[in-house]
């Protein structure tokens, strides 16, 4: 089945993958990102926030954005 | 690095609008992408000293901008914030953004630019050996640009930028004109109201 996937990673990601029918989010998490924790990324499912068993259905917008983006002046 | 004269009318104009610092993302020309087309403000809490972002926003963020037919190359990786006084210097919490968010990227790029008007730009990429370099800041004036937009950026910083708890201190509110660094070290020091959580800006 078919998913749109947008991930920041690498060169950045955001188009249709083909993955297996019943992947959870922790498994697409697992074969696409090959370094860092999910707790580093905010992953949503269609737009809301997805926890790690969510089952993905054909044509889900699945995307991991990063987290704790902060900065601070010199003082 | 180079801001469209759109671009960078629009940062310096959210820059000096409030009294906190503020940060976003600049939109890269799809071909060039060392050329700025735009600044966008992500969401965000801010004192005079810190800016971050809100994560959901974030995410709202990278949806809006695939929807518009942009990749993430073009909308993610040039993070530009604001600093007050004149140091554009990177300070501890921007090295280890920059360090632990962008480093997961290709390439990225960290734009500082102070009230003061310095600027800091420094590129790193991950392909090949890896490195990283310091770049120079400029405008383009070689391409045609659109008019400025007071309004609408007006309104864009009213819908992103929230003061922290530090512009609720009553020293900062009853102040008038612009607040020096003593002053802000000040208010940081009173020990009747915990900023930034545990972790202070350095
Ligand atoms: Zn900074």
């Amino acid at each position: 089945m078919k998913i749109l996937f947008i991930n920041n990673d690498g060169a950045g990601f955001a188009d249709h993958i083909e993955i297996a029918d019943g992947t959870t989010v922790e498994q697409l998490f697992r074969k696409r990102v090959n370094q860092g924790s999910p707790a580093d990324y905010l992953i949503r499912v269609n737009r809301q926030p997805a926890s790690s068993d969510q089952v993905l259905q054909p044509g889900d917008r699945v995307s991991f954005t990063p987290t704790k983006i902060e900065g601070a002046g010199r003082i | 690095m180079r801001f469209s004269p759109l671009a960078w009318a629009k940062l310096l104009f959210l820059r000096d609008l409030g009294p906190t610092e503020v940060g976003g993302f600049a939109i890269s020309d799809a071909q060039d992408l060392l050329y700025l087309e735009d600044f966008v403000l992500i969401r965000q809490e801010c004192s005079p000293v810190t800016v971050a972002f809100d994560d959901e926003a974030v995410a709202e963020f990278f949806d809006a901008q695939i929807d518009a037919g942009r990749r993430p190359a073009q909308f993610a990786r040039v993070w530009v914030h604001s600093h007050p006084g004149t140091s554009a210097t990177p300070s501890r919490v921007d090295e280890e953004t920059f360090a632990r968010v962008f480093g997961r990227s290709d390439w990225a790029v960290m734009a500082i630019l102070a009230q003061g008007g310095q600027t800091f730009a420094r590129l790193q990429f991950h392909t090949g050996p890896g490195g990283s370099l310091q770049i120079p800041v400029a405008v383009d004036w070689s391409r045609p640009f659109a008019a400025s937009n007071w309004p609408d950026w007006n309104q864009e910083y009213l819908e992103n930028v929230r003061p922290d708890e530090f512009c609720h201190h009553q020293k900062f509110r009853e102040h008038a004109g612009p607040f020096s660094v003593s002053e802000m070290l000040d208010v940081l020091a009173d020990d009747s109201h915990q900023f930034f959580n545990e972790k202070g800006p350095t």
